[in-house]
């Protein structure tokens, strides 16, 4: 939209706006905030107009219009809540209702599908229908996707999606009318790595995951903004929580990152994120064995070994870790005065979403690979090779190590890990202290095009565990360097203050779009 | 296939030119000229699909999956889209039908004058049920709705030919006609 482009004054249940050329009045109205019940309309997606839901009344129009595809006209005037447009809604949701088999109470959008909302909202209380009810049935379309063609409304969301996002077509409506359902062409399965995405924009309960079929009612979850930590793009999320459990995460759409998808990878990785032998208390090795101590204790423990500046002490850093808690790391390793510090990235194939060229299931399966690096972590192949012959003193931080041999760190002096998971080589570190997932506390990571972008907490971390720039700073207080961060706020500001590649990010501007290094750097730039 | 035909009728030739072969070879020889002259009645190959399909089932007598790949292969369209419309148009035969498909009018007014005793005569002389094609292969019968004829009930179309004014003493002489 640019200022040049001329503007059209419209009125929407008597309400002024102004809107560019082009725009539609469902696009309008959105902006007063009414919004026009809609099943085929998607904003990621183009509108085909089929499910006549979003009929409104103009004035003028000899009938009803279609709102997601209507563009706008100066001076048009648009009821979306009179008699007529209601009518004209009335009759699309009875027609819907006509052969839906009504199973709200055992389908999985209940509480979240349109079909309810607006049944409940245009609707009439009983059916003027008396004939029996066609019976389409199910079908199964990937192999984590299940297809209800009763339920369905054939807003061909699904077909566009894959079509114009995916761009492979492999779906299409087959028949018509009351017939009329999704389907391929083959009876085998399809699989797509973006396949996903269908069932989100499927706005009735016709499409569902597999995986999350019949586990909780969806009004039964917490929703959490929070960022995709299973590969460096970032994409912004809502994960479903319930129980202290990741039940499912959906896409929080952000045009500059992951607009309204996501990846199945990333789905499937953080369902049960976190799950595992979790270390749940501070740890000391005391003659031999290692003891559950509180956090004093075991604070005054690191500080001890802090102390004494252990010369050439190594560090393994995690790219997992949010940009709070690798400053944190990077403030303790300069205090010490140990070597650099390594990471590690795991990888696996890309893929892509040529509708959506920005978006990529991104072969470094980590969250936040450039914020370590801006940190000055430095990646390694093989981080194990990296401190191989190491006798002095090491500390892991968030990084479970969880290839590395039985008789891991048998040489070392002194170990120091914190993470989240205990694994056969943590068990050797004379001083464990519990640390936080992601999902756990609040912070940021910053992705491959360094847009630095904040999650929120989503689950209660297990016992004791605490996000390291929490344990970090207080250990650093402790030594006399530098204030506890009581909030990743805190941390991450006095991290813009010290990284010229943050300067003029703030916690708070970040917000939940997230702003990018490279603006900063180049507004910063600008004022210098 | 001579260059008297215009391209606007090619497509509306009367079928079965040919015997139905469900291997019958796609659009060669003749069939290749009037494939080639729907294609040039378009502006491209996807607003011919409508015509090819017609005379893809003309061929094989109805259209299976390989014959729609290979309709989507000639037209550079998606199988799967090929399907959907092919499933969208009932005159399309998405299953093999037998030699006559008998389709019986059960539009209101063939109703009204008896078009069910039809229905249920015909499916006596074929021994088959609705839909269902008869076990040597010759006769599906099915109904359909208005045909277009309705001064003259029952009104009944056996492939191309449109049989007007059937009654069910009718049925008899008909299918002596078809063996």
């Amino acid at each position: 939209m640019n200022e040049t482009s001329p503007v059209l004054n419209v009125t929407i249940d008597g309400i002024q706006v102004s809107v560019p050329k082009g725009a539609t009045i469902l696009e309008a109205a959105e902006r007063v905030g009414v919004v026009i019940p809609r099943y085929c309309y998607h904003p990621g997606l183009s509108a085909p107009a089929v499910c006549r839901m979003c009929l409104v009344e103009v004035d003028g129009a000899p009938k009803p219009l279609p709102s997601c595809v209507q563009q706008v006209q100066d001076g048009m005037v648009v009821h979306t809540a009179s008699a007529e447009a209601r009518k004209a809604r009335r009759a699309a949701v009875e027609f819907l209702l006509v052969n839906h088999p009504l199973d709200c109470p055992i389908c999985d959008a209940a509480g979240q599908c349109e079909l309810q909302d607006y049944a409940f909202e245009t609707g009439q209380l009983r059916t003027r229908n008396i004939e029996p009810k066609a019976v389409l049935g199910r079908d199964k379309l990937t192999p984590d996707i299940l297809y209800f063609a009763d339920r369905c409304v054939l807003c061909t969301r699904c077909v566009r999606f894959m079509d114009e996002i995916a761009q492979e077509p492999v779906l299409q409506v087959i028949q018509r009318g009351h017939k009329g359902y999704i389907d391929t062409m083959t009876d085998e399965l399809f699989e797509h790595p973006f396949s996903m995405n269908i069932v989100d924009v499927c706005p009735v309960g016709a499409l569902v995951n597999e995986d999350f079929l019949f586990k909780p009612r969806a009004w039964d979850l917490d929703q959490t903004p929070s960022i995709c930590p299973g590969c460096s793009q970032g994409c912004n999320v809502l994960l479903g929580t319930k129980e202290n459990r990741v039940l499912r995460a959906k896409p929080r759409p952000n045009n500059e990152v992951n607009s309204y998808w996501m990846c199945d990878h990333g789905r499937q990785a953080l369902v049960n994120w976190g799950a595992g032998d979790r270390i749940e208390v501070p740890m000391i090795r005391e003659s031999g064995r290692l003891a559950p101590t509180d956090w004093p204790q075991a604070l005054a423990a690191l500080s001890r070994t802090l102390e004494a500046r252990p010369a050439g002490a190594r560090a393994i850093v995690s790219a997992g870790a949010s940009n709070e808690s690798l400053y944190i790391a990077r403030k303790l390793a300069d205090k010490v005065g140990f070597k650099g510090g390594v990471f590690r990235v795991e990888t696996g194939p890309e893929a892509g979403l040529p509708g959506f060229p920005k978006l990529r299931l991104r072969a470094e399966r980590a969250p936040n690979v450039r914020g370590a690096e801006l940190l000055g972590f430095r990646r390694s192949a093989d981080v194990l090779e990296a401190i191989r012959g190491h006798k002095g003193v090491l500390i892991v931080l968030e990084d479970a190590l969880i290839d590395a041999p039985e008789d891991f760190g048998v040489e070392l002096e002194m170990f120091i890990y914190v993470g989240t998971h205990m694994s056969p080589a943590a068990r050797r570190a004379d001083i464990i202290l519990p640390s936080t997932t992601f999902a756990e506390a609040e912070g940021s990571f910053t992705n491959v095009e360094g847009r630095v972008q904040r999650f929120a907490q989503a689950l209660h971390p297990p016992g004791l565990a605490r996000p390291l720039w929490l344990t970090g700073s207080t250990a650093l207080a402790g030594l006399g360097a530098g204030a506890v961060y009581r909030t990743a706020a805190a941390a991450f500001d006095a991290l813009v203050g010290e990284f010229g590649e943050f300067q003029g990010l703030s916690y708070a501007k970040l917000g939940l779009g997230g702003a990018s290094v490279a603006e900063a750097e180049s507004s910063a730039a600008n004022v210098s | 296939m001579s260059e008297s035909i215009h391209p606007a009728v090619c497509s509306a030739q009367p079928s079965q030119r040919a015997d139905k072969n469900p291997d019958a070879p796609l659009f060669e020889g003749a069939y290749k000229e009037r494939f080639d002259h729907i294609l040039s009645r378009y502006p491209n190959k996807r607003a011919a699909l409508l015509p090819v399909l017609n005379m893809a089932q003309e061929l094989r007598g109805w259209l299976s999956p390989a014959t729609i790949t290979r309709v989507a292969e000639l037209l550079e369209l998606t199988p799967d889209y090929v399907r959907s419309v092919a499933s969208f148009y009932t005159m399309f035969q998405l299953r093999p039908v037998g030699r006559h498909l008998i389709q019986v009018c059960i539009g209101i007014g063939c109703d009204l004058c008896g078009a069910e005793e039809v229905v249920e005569d015909l499916l006596e002389a074929t021994g088959t049920r609705i839909g269902e094609t008869s076990r040597d292969g010759k006769y599906t019968v099915v109904e359909v709705e208005c045909l277009g004829a309705c001064g003259f009930p029952t009104v009944v179309q056996v492939n191309d030919k449109v049989y007007e004014n059937v009654k069910p003493e009718d049925v008899e002489g008909l299918m002596k006609e078809l063996d």
